[in-house]
């Protein structure tokens, strides 16, 4: 296939992009805009760069602290996430026990159930723990999922029989082939899950928002929320705050995105 | 929760590294020492309210309060929800009027009614529409901590430039009709008016400014059937669709009123007290106000102000109460005045808040408080109030008849009223 | 030896169970009980037995949430052929530049709904949206999206799908790239064209990940909360006709303080969840390829 025929192809998925980008691009603009630029019709392309936009969301939110606690929180709940899921995700592909299929679909059927819906039970358990308005408040209940042990199972399932074979033979224990066999083969497949999980737990809004009230306690898309409770209307303000609440995120997939594909392919290979 | 499971989540919090497992943490008790909790959600009165808090602990020495915000009022109320729904609520919050209701009936709150009488609290220092408001079943359930009243806004510029004379305490609905219509400049996008479909601040004031009611005083019966009613809203109609003086249900929708006016799209535009920092902070915006325009029976404006309330399970009611008494204070009030964000409830106060915007005329606010009607509520007021404003949203864009949807609604209403009554 | 197995197996899966059982498992069945209960905001509770179940037939806003829902899911199913159509034109041979539009096309992915929904409210509307600034460019005259009832929800699930096809066009590429380049080559030297190849070879072998996808789509679909209550304005017109389930089980629960009325109605959904599941699980062997 020679480049000279891709041209119709690129012009496809330009115009997909376009899209997806043409979102961003206004916010941007909208970020860099004062409030009477923002509400001229026909719009206007050129902002007057308005930096101070940026300097309101960073002194009326404690956007360092609010980043680290996000950072903390999203940390946790993917390492915690990565070893018990993967743990449980191993036992249910390749161990044969009694009530093994039941206890997955009994697990599975939390994917069923909307978040909203956990809300309260899981606050009672956290404050029965005194825990509210603290760091482990925010990432607790994340610590366990349901859909990453499923992603995970079919990263194992996928990996081959025969060194695991080997390991048994000589008689290493599950706990020991899962250690030092399996783990390093899911690699791949571990990383993408990571990303991913870091992706979401980034985006939790409800969660935080109940859990911690005090500013220093919340997290980034709380506080983007309370945000939006003072800024009404005012959409320069609020955008440069998404900005900036949503940049480290996308540093993160651009840095890692190579791994994050490899890492799917892994499991669609069987 | 069983014992069993508690046991194991202590299991597994200890191996996490979490915090101990006993009881969960009593808010500090330490050697007759009191810390009670205060919780609020506007982030522009937290430091009024935390001055507050400094000064009742001077008053009293062996009780702190922590002042817990919330930011944004539709984050504070499923948070707060939440958190009373597992006992453990401030012990000291804001209350609004649609909210007590629920939050009265279903025992989330300290009645205070003996707690007044034994301590001879003077009440009579906040307008009697606002004790009512929080007054239930004959109880009173929170001491009134701010007020607001609707005004009408207007666009000097705006007004000068069409040669139309500025609204004053003499106008009807009629004369206000009449200025928008002249005010109406589709070519420039300038509209006379701005009629969003806002029960607050527009068509609650209008229904009795024309003599009906959105409630019976009994809390039984729906007023939306009633002729007088009706006309309140038809009032708002026909500025919309008759006359075509605002800016569509769908535009104001869209793109906050509240900007329009700021933007000089609007010549006129009924808003609360509230809002009152915003117009005189804003570039360009030359605004004054002026009492509503009276309907054929008169004249009315909504009143509605924030209360403190006492938390019914909380560990320190006496406590809770003291500093409840310490925020309808004086002092309290003065230190609310002076921040110049809300008109404190305290009888006298009002002028420091009026005098805080010279540009302004804000003693219209104050003045109309003779004529105020507290905002109408029930015991369950969000079971109604959604569909009120989803039903009259669609009369008002015009998709539905206004006499079928406001009988559609009065016997949606009364249905959910019946309920209460059984509840 | 077996026995053995089986107390590793369960060793492996106690943290997991314990912690889903802790903080998933039980809050449902609480909701499941609370359902038969009349459950007020601040604790009290009395049995009520079927009266939510019964209330819930009757109640015309159950079934008109119920079809936005199901409209909802449907519509939001078209990420899934978008999502294999971009992913299979990245897969091109020779083609330049794939990370860069990998990553334009993730962009929606990694934003918060907050954030989402505030961008999308500012191009949708009326006055000052982009949107119809670009609409008049082209002499069309547009309408106030959100606020409009005959739009909103179709508004909201534009966003919807706007936000999900990145993340599963990286799902079936990654899914593209474990195809095997050979069997490609032996299409080639057949003298299949590009669109042959596609339906012959590509799609047969990527209905696992699209069987996946779509399993998670329709769990997204029927549970989508955020775009919603963040899009929708107070006092909108659109609010009557378009809730969603979720959105009413929110709205009695949190808002009307009738938590046993909302438990009955998020009940009901997980319901519909599960049967839905259970029939696209029951179809997989029909039209799913295991190689």
């Amino acid at each position: 296939m020679r480049s000279g025929r891709l041209w119709p192809v690129h012009v496809v998925l330009a115009v997909g992009a376009a899209a997806m980008v043409l979102p961003f691009v206004w916010e941007v603009l909208t970020a860099l805009k004062t409030f009477t630029e923002s509400t001229r019709v026909p719009p206007v392309w050129v902002p007057s760069f308005a930096w101070s936009n940026f300097a309101e969301v960073w002194n009326s939110t404690p956007f360092v602290r609010q980043f680290a606690n996000t950072v903390v929180m999203t940390v946790v709940r993917t390492l915690a996430q990565l070893l018990f899921c993967s743990l449980a995700a191993y036992a249910f592909a390749r161990l044969r026990f009694p009530g093994r299929n039941a206890v997955f679909v009994v697990l599975l059927s939390v994917l069923m159930v909307p978040d909203q819906l956990f809300l309260i039970p899981q606050y009672q358990i956290v404050q029965g723990l005194g825990l509210l308005n603290t760091l482990p408040a925010l990432f607790l209940p994340g610590m366990f999922s349901a859909f990453g042990t499923f992603m995970l199972r079919q990263f194992f399932l996928g990996l081959p029989d025969e060194i695991e074979e080997a390991a048994r033979l000589d008689g290493a224990n599950p706990l020991r082939i899962f250690w030092s066999v399996m783990l390093p083969l899911a690699r791949p497949g571990l990383i993408a899950f990571g990303v991913l999980t870091v992706l979401w737990s980034w985006k939790d809004l409800m969660w935080p928002l109940i859990v911690n009230t005090e500013p220093e306690k919340m997290t980034l898309s709380a506080g983007l929320s309370a945000l939006q409770g003072e800024h009404v209307t005012e959409y320069p303000v609020l955008m440069a705050g998404s900005l900036m609440a949503t940049l480290p995120v996308i540093v993160i997939f651009v840095v890692l995105q190579r791994q994050l594909i490899a890492g799917i392919a892994f499991t669609g290979s069987k | 929760m069983t014992r069993k499971v508690w046991a194991l989540l202590c299991a597994g919090a200890i191996v996490i590294g979490a915090a101990s497992c006993s009881a969960a943490d009593e808010p500090g008790s330490d050697g007759g020492k009191v810390t009670i909790s205060y919780g609020i959600w506007d982030k522009n009165q937290k430091p009024a309210m935390e001055k507050i808090a400094q000064e009742f602990t001077k008053a009293h020495p062996d009780i702190q309060v922590k002042v817990e915000l919330t930011p944004g009022s539709k984050e504070y109320w499923p948070k707060l929800q939440t958190a009373a729904a597992g006992g453990s609520a401030p012990d000291v919050f804001w209350m609004n009027g649609p909210r007590v209701g629920l939050w009265a009936s279903q025992g989330a709150l300290a009645p205070l009614s003996e707690r007044i009488a034994a301590d001879r609290f003077d009440t009579s220092k906040f307008p009697k529409s606002l004790n009512d408001l929080y007054t239930l079943n004959g109880k009173q359930y929170g001491i009134p901590k701010d007020y607001d009243t609707i005004g009408l806004w207007y666009n000097k510029d705006l007004f000068d430039r069409a040669g139309v004379k500025h609204p004053d305490a003499s106008w009807t609905w009629d004369d206000m009709r009449a200025a928008a219509k002249k005010l109406t400049d589709p070519a420039k996008g300038v509209w006379g008016i701005g009629a969003p479909a806002w029960p607050q601040e527009l068509y609650y004031n209008t229904i009795y400014q024309a003599g009906g009611y959105v409630i019976s005083p009994d809390g039984r019966k729906s007023g939306y059937d009633d002729p007088a009613t009706i006309a309140g809203l038809r009032l708002w109609v026909d500025i919309l669709t008759a006359d075509k003086s605002s800016p569509t249900i769908k535009q104001t929708q869209d793109t906050d009123p509240i900007q329009l006016f700021q933007n000089g799209k609007l010549a006129m535009f009924w808003d609360g007290s509230y809002d009152a920092i915003a117009y005189n902070g804003t570039e360009g915006l030359n605004a004054g106000v002026a009492p509503l325009p009276a309907g054929p029976k008169g004249k009315a404006t909504i009143i509605h102000g924030l209360a403190n309330v006492v938390y019914a399970k909380s560990k320190h009611p006496d406590q809770a109460w003291e500093f409840v008494k310490f925020l309808g204070s004086e002092a309290a009030n003065r230190i609310q005045a002076e921040s110049g964000a809300v008109i404190p409830a305290y009888t006298g106060l009002e002028e420091t808040w009026v005098r805080s915007m010279p540009k302004l005329d804000l003693k219209v606010f104050v003045d109309q408080v003779p004529d105020a009607v507290p905002y109408p509520r029930s015991l369950n007021t969000a079971a109604w109030s959604a569909k009120e404003s989803e039903l009259l949203s669609q009369a008002f864009s015009g998709a539905k008849d206004l006499d079928a949807t406001a009988r559609e609604l009065a016997a949606f209403m009364n249905d959910a009223l019946a309920k209460e009554a059984q509840g | 030896m077996n026995r053995r197995e089986w107390a590793w197996g369960y060793l492996m899966i106690a943290p997991l169970v314990l912690g889903l059982g802790v903080f998933f498992l039980w809050p449902v069945a609480q909701s499941v009980y609370y359902s038969f209960t009349d459950w007020t905001l601040f604790g009290g509770s009395t049995w009520a037995g079927l009266d939510n179940y019964a209330r819930l037939l009757r109640d015309p806003e159950v079934g008109q949430a119920l079809w936005n829902t199901f409209q909802v899911m449907v519509l939001g199913l078209l990420v899934v052929p978008l999502a294999v159509l971009v992913a299979a034109l990245l897969n091109t041979r020779g083609l330049r530049g794939v990370p860069v539009y990998r990553t334009l096309y993730f962009l929606p992915v990694v934003t918060m709904p907050a954030a989402v929904a505030l961008i999308w409210r500012w191009l949708y509307s009326g006055e000052y949206g982009l949107i119809n600034y670009l609409l008049s460019l082209a002499g069309v005259s547009g309408r106030s999206w959100i606020a409009d009832p005959h739009t909103a929800l179709y508004a909201v699930i534009v966003v919807f799908i706007w936000t999900y096809v990145g993340y599963f066009t990286v799902i079936f590429l990654a899914g593209l790239q474990g195809i095997p380049a050979h069997l490609y080559e032996a299409a080639s030297i057949d003298g299949a064209g590009r669109v042959r190849q596609f339906f012959s070879i590509t799609l047969p072998l990527l209905t696992p990940t699209i069987f996946f996808t779509s399993v998670l789509m329709v769990m997204y679909g029927l549970q989508m909360f955020d775009l919603l209550y963040l899009m929708f304005g107070k006092g909108s017109p659109a609010w009557a006709d378009n809730k969603t389930i979720v959105l009413l089980f929110y709205t009695k629960a949190f808002e009307e303080g009738a938590k046993g009325y909302g438990a009955a109605i998020a009940v009901v959904l997980m319901a519909v969840t599960l049967a839905i599941t259970a029939v696209q699980f029951r179809l997989q062997r029909k039209w799913v390829h295991y190689a």
